[in-house]
């Protein structure tokens, strides 16, 4: 595996990041855009818990938000680059497939440590006062960046089953939707929770929600637990979207 | 260590050993391709030398770019193999992508990039050296006339632009075999003799270049041998000069037009 290639391939995808318009608002300006507005609309309104608005519990889960878009993000960016035959021409160089889906995994955790910065910086700015400190903020970066390599396969997933850019904005929804309604700030119920159980962003959120409302410390079994569960579940989700695109996906 | 070193030790057949140079840059061995119930390459055999630039023809869907698609690895051949620059398609595709620039029919170029970082890019791909890549770009903008239009993101280019940079990008790394598959298509008649030049160039440089193109003039300016495909068959075979003088033509469109007319006249 050679660094040059994968450097090449992280560069050119950030620039894509940057230089398309469309990228650019999904993953710089929609986490800056959803912070500011829920920070605003529910900055001052009371929560129940002394202390406390409701904003501040809406916070933690808006970290995992902002980092499921990544996978419309990875299905568009695929499509596309198959749609222009740019997979194709990359499949007769000799940069083998594990350079090419690790310069992957790299740009989008380093969009999503981009992301979390931002939702921290906004939310901070908003009056969100955490709890954990210095270490509460690393744990939040591990638990999104392991997030931010499931998006990636998930978004592999649906460019598999896609076969325009169109279709895999459309179908990527497939697996943000459930994760937003049962993995992120909206509150959970009985029954739903357990929808959410099967959720890699509920895994998330859970544990950010330990870390900055409960201030739950780095021996906090739970936050450990889930990390697991999150990082077995990342796993097997990427190197299921990698075997699937690379069987059925190129052509 | 040499290829039949190489191989010594392995189960292979005395007629798999490939000397990569034994003046050939491609065999083509009884190669098939099928799609479900058609058959787009059926049984073809051919072989080109090191050196040679070679044009295949053939009326759309002969499976020449089918061909061109084994050869490069993108497509496994049904039945039959390939050997390029030494290596067999079916076995040793990674030695083969280190060897190889692919010119696609569609120009696959990354639009929000400048043509340059293009280049940069894909010679990163190729593993080339930083200098050399830019020693590399320097030299083929130049010869393109291309630098200004270079320093430009792709999605302002013209189609004509599009397919130079298309070409460039398939051998800013200096390949031994070129596949170049219809470059030409959408330029302008002065851009494309540029192109016409440019391809002819590389005929001294050593390089082995497979061309396919519609343009039957561009493959009897530059083509040393020719190739006529049809029904994923091989129907013709020469250098442009022979071809004309077996079928009797005044030039190489006429013979295109003879053979591949009369096999549609006779429901071959």
């Amino acid at each position: 595996m050679k660094m040059q290639k994968i450097l090449a391939l992280v560069k050119m995808e950030l620039k894509k990041i940057i230089r398309e318009p469309a990228y650019l608002f999904l993953m710089i300006l929609f986490p800056t855009v959803l912070t500011l507005v829920f920070g605003l609309a529910f900055g001052t309104t009371p929560s129940g818990t002394p202390g406390k608005n409701q904003f501040d519990f809406m916070a933690p889960g808006l970290f995992a938000y902002a980092c499921i878009f990544i996978v419309m993000v990875v299905a568009q960016s695929f499509s596309d680059d198959r749609e222009q035959g740019l997979l194709k021409r990359i499949n007769v160089t000799p940069t083998t497939s594990g350079e090419f889906m690790g310069s992957h995994v790299i740009s989008n955790t380093l969009l999503s440590i981009v992301q979390v910065a931002i939702v921290t910086v906004c939310s901070l700015l908003i009056g969100f006062r955490p709890e954990g400190g210095a270490t509460g903020f690393l744990l939040a970066f591990i638990f999104i960046l392991v997030l931010s390599i499931c998006s990636v396969g998930f978004g592999l997933i649906t460019a598999t089953v896609a076969k325009t850019a169109g279709t895999a904005t459309g179908l990527s929804f497939i697996f943000i939707l459930p994760q937003m309604f049962f993995g992120t700030f909206i509150p959970l119920n009985d029954a739903t929770r357990i929808i959410g159980y099967f959720l890699p962003s509920y895994y998330a959120t859970d544990a950010l929600n330990l870390i900055f409302l409960e201030g739950a410390p780095l021996t906090e079994l739970t936050i450990w637990i889930d990390l697991g569960i999150l990082t077995i579940m990342s796993v097997v989700i990427v190197l299921l979207g990698i075997l699937l695109f690379k069987k059925y996906g190129k052509a | 260590m040499s290829v039949k070193e190489k191989y010594q030790y392995s189960s292979k057949k005395p007629e798999d050993i490939i000397d990569p140079d034994n003046g050939y840059g491609i065999i083509i061995k009884n190669l098939v391709k099928k799609y479900e119930d058609v058959i787009a390459v059926n049984g073809l055999n051919l072989e080109i030398k090191s050196g040679e630039l070679f044009s295949l023809l053939g009326p759309n869907g002969a499976g020449k770019t089918t061909t061109i698609n084994i050869l490069n690895g993108l497509l496994k051949p049904t039945k039959g193999t390939a050997i390029v620059a030494g290596y067999d398609v079916r076995k040793n595709l990674n030695s083969i992508k280190e060897l190889i620039g692919v010119c696609p029919q569609e120009a696959a170029l990354y639009k929000f990039l400048t043509g340059r970082e293009n280049l940069d890019l894909f010679g990163n791909l190729n593993g080339m050296p930083k200098n050399r890549i830019k020693e590399r770009m320097d030299y083929l903008l130049e010869l393109l006339d291309f630098e200004e239009d270079s320093k430009r993101k792709v999605k302002g280019y013209s189609g004509g632009m599009l397919r130079k940079l298309n070409m460039v990008v398939a051998l800013i790394h200096d390949p031994k075999i070129a596949f170049l598959d219809e470059p030409t298509v959408g330029m302008d008649p002065r851009a494309r003799r540029k192109v016409w030049e440019f391809i002819g160039s590389l005929k001294h440089q050593n390089k082995t270049i497979i061309l396919t193109t519609h343009y039957i003039e561009e493959a009897e300016a530059l083509s040393d041998r020719v190739g006529i495909i049809d029904y994923g068959e091989l129907i013709a075979l020469g250098t442009p000069k022979e071809l004309m003088e077996k079928h009797e033509a005044k030039n190489l469109e006429e013979v295109f037009l003879k053979i591949t007319g009369r096999r549609i006249l006779e429901g071959i």
